[in-house]
């Protein structure tokens, strides 16, 4: 692909909490560098800007897909879109929204909220249950430098590098005690894709796996590990299984 | 009657849209559906042990992921009876104010400013270098990095526990970022300016609803047991569900106040201030619009209270206690605190293994929702029915809503 000079793009938002968009304000410092070769259409938090039809270059997607509109424009974005991009957990895998669960148990709590039958949805899904994805942004939210990598990449012709190593790697870089196995904590850094700069490890708290886990995760060594701590087993699931969506 | 249909509600947090009834060339009625899909948070705390609760329902919203969490370590802590060492109570109360100015900053320079400069988003701004525009970016930023040293990470924030926090920031971070806010006095007024009494707003009937806020013991803060009225009232904040008296609503996927209707946020809490202090309040010529302003003046008491308290934390002997250990029991316990958009509650009830039983959460934009309503009905009356939308929305956007947290509701009972 040959660089480009300016990227159309469209950000919208499904099921989750609006912290990946509003990672992306986050980069406050290189805005006004993007606002150069960034054109917004359909992100409605930042943007009174609409395009109903046109094509982009990129469209992002936060969140997961609950009902069956969002599933409808999704289908619609993913034929207008150069390219697809998934971000964040909820888009990745459900999110911690998928922790509320499905079935008979899901409309329990429907009708024990909102008193009423009406609100059509169903569990949270992956994007990727739908449409194929070109790319995918990890993180509960992503950082800032995720978005950066991106741009920039895309911009010159390429395709953003991410890493297949876990966090403890950032971690041992950063020269952090460990927390896992020297201050005997249930970090999850093993297990977990790298990328965030070992973020909540070098500010002293562990690691909760919000970038889902890295390739190869040895996920069987994690939990004997955990189990080593003191923790039971159903403290070891609910905390391996926060952003690992349905499946577990 | 035709209903004109103004969606989606775009510069605001969340999907919402507002339905607006026309009859004879007047508006005859008006409707905010907040329908963003449930996301049942409810699911994710019942039968979960305490610990796991504030990381999760921080999820709730990312603005207000600092808030949230807080609100629910809080209310945990007085189910089980936790007293929080006083340097975790600094660090929180850091995070919180760092929260109020990046969720402020955002507000008033992304989502508003582009109305008074007649732009669709900030990004034009920035390309023309708009100066008023780059000093919020970096006001904004400020926010973040505040939030970042207090709780970790700027948005759903880690240090965070029943308890107390989990780790304090470092003092060269603090002497940084006590630096960077060292310029800020001489610049605020500039960066502020267009929000105070502007002839951009439209023009605006008198703000509608019960200003409602938390009134804190220590003078004007952001957490506080005693919730104030408008008209001079108090109310203990564990009784908030007898004032509040929440119910759904068909057409949206909030749950209303209908015990007022409330006003609350930043506007409510000036007006609250000024009275309880036996002030009058500031006058206000620019109706719900007003609020802009309440926020611009909250940003200059944030940034001089957080210089105080990164003293005080800079101040703080290295060994001093961050975490009390809970004891695992029953219990129940609320916690009454303001969220950047206003009053936010989170109340649990736990079993005797420490496993929510029950948890209630009600939110600042379920709380505006009616008077939201009744101010759109009755400052768009003389309005022409092509501006009839644009009207409405910037209506919307004055209130700082945040949809995704209106409806994130918890109620098992």
């Amino acid at each position: 692909m040959n660089p480009m000079t300016r990227l159309r793009i469209a950000y919208q938002r499904f099921t989750s909490c609006s912290g990946c968009q509003l990672t992306l304000l986050n980069c406050e410092r290189q805005l006004p560098q993007l606002a150069a070769v960034l054109e917004l259409v359909n992100f409605s938090m930042a943007s009174s800007a609409r395009d109903e039809t046109g094509p982009l270059d990129l469209v992002l997607i936060e969140g997961s897909i609950t009902t069956a509109e969002q599933l409808q424009e999704l289908l619609a974005l993913r034929r207008r879109a150069g390219r697809l991009l998934a971000v964040g957990a909820c888009a990745l895998s459900g999110g911690v929204n998928a922790l509320a669960g499905g079935g008979a148990e899901r409309e329990r709590l429907s009708a024990a909220i909102y008193d009423q039958p009406t609100l059509q949805s169903f569990p949270p899904q992956p994007i990727a249950r739908f449409v194929p994805l070109d790319l995918e942004l990890p993180g509960c939210p992503p950082e800032p430098e995720d978005y950066l990598r991106l741009f920039g990449a895309l911009l010159q012709g390429g395709l953003p590098w991410s890493p297949s190593f876990p966090v403890c790697m950032e971690c041992r870089l950063r020269e952090n005690l460990c927390l896992l196995l020297e201050a005997r904590q249930p970090c999850l850094g093993p297990v977990t894709q790298a990328g965030c700069a070992a973020r909540c490890p070098s500010a002293g708290v562990l690691c909760e796996g919000c970038r889902g886990w890295v390739d190869e995760a040895n996920r069987g060594e994690q939990f004997r590990l955990l189990l080593e701590l003191g923790l039971s087993e159903g403290e070891i699931r609910a905390r391996m299984g926060r952003f690992a969506g349905e499946e577990r | 009657m035709r209903t004109l249909s103004v969606e989606p509600l775009t510069r605001v947090e969340g999907h919402g849209r507002v339905e607006l009834g026309v009859q004879g060339g007047r508006l005859r009625r008006v409707r905010v559906e907040l329908f963003e899909a449930p996301r049942l948070f409810e699911g994710l705390v019942l039968g979960r042990s305490f610990v796991e609760v504030p990381a999760l329902v921080c999820r709730i919203c990312a603005i207000c992921s600092g808030v949230h969490r807080i609100a629910a370590a809080s209310a945990l802590e007085q189910a089980l009876g936790v007293t929080i060492p006083p340097l975790a109570a600094r660090v929180r109360e850091l995070l919180l104010l760092g929260g109020h100015i990046e969720s402020h900053a955002l507000h008033l320079f992304l989502l508003i400013l582009p109305d008074l400069r007649g732009s669709d988003s900030i990004l034009p701004l920035l390309k023309v270098g708009d100066a008023c525009a780059l000093a919020g970016l970096e006001l904004k930023r400020l926010g973040n990095r505040i939030q970042e040293l207090a709780g970790g990470r700027a948005i759903h924030p880690v240090t965070v526990e029943v308890g107390g926090v989990a780790a304090r920031p470092g003092s060269a971070a603090l002497e940084q970022l006590l630096a960077e806010l060292e310029p800020w006095p001489q610049h605020l007024a500039a960066a502020l300016e267009p929000f105070g009494g502007n002839p951009n707003y439209p023009p605006a009937t008198p703000v509608l609803g019960l200003p409602l806020s938390v009134e804190s013991a220590t003078g004007f803060g952001l957490q506080g047991e005693t919730l104030r009225l408008g008209d001079g009232r108090r109310w203990p904040g564990a009784d908030y569900a007898a004032l509040l008296q929440e119910r759904s609503l068909a057409h949206s996927h909030a749950k209303v106040a209908t015990g007022g209707p409330f006003l609350t946020g930043a506007l409510a809490r000036q007006h609250n201030q000024a009275r309880g202090e036996g002030r009058t309040p500031p006058p206000n010529r620019a109706g719900i619009h007003a609020n802009n302003g309440a926020q611009a003046d909250e940003l200059r008491w944030a940034l001089s209270r957080s210089r105080s308290l990164i003293e005080e934390l800079l101040a703080a002997p290295e060994q001093e206690p961050l975490l009390s250990e809970p004891v695992v029991g029953a219990g129940v316990g609320s916690c009454t605190i303001e969220a950047p958009r206003g009053l936010l509650v989170h109340h649990y009830l736990l079993d005797d293994r420490g496993r929510v039983a029950a948890a209630d959460i009600v939110t600042p934009t379920a709380i505006n929702q009616a008077a939201m309503e009744a101010q759109l009905l009755a400052d768009l009356q003389e309005c022409d029915e092509a501006d009839l939308a644009e009207g409405a929305q910037r209506i919307v956007r004055a209130y700082d809503p945040c949809i995704s947290c209106a409806v994130h509701l918890l109620r098992v009972v």
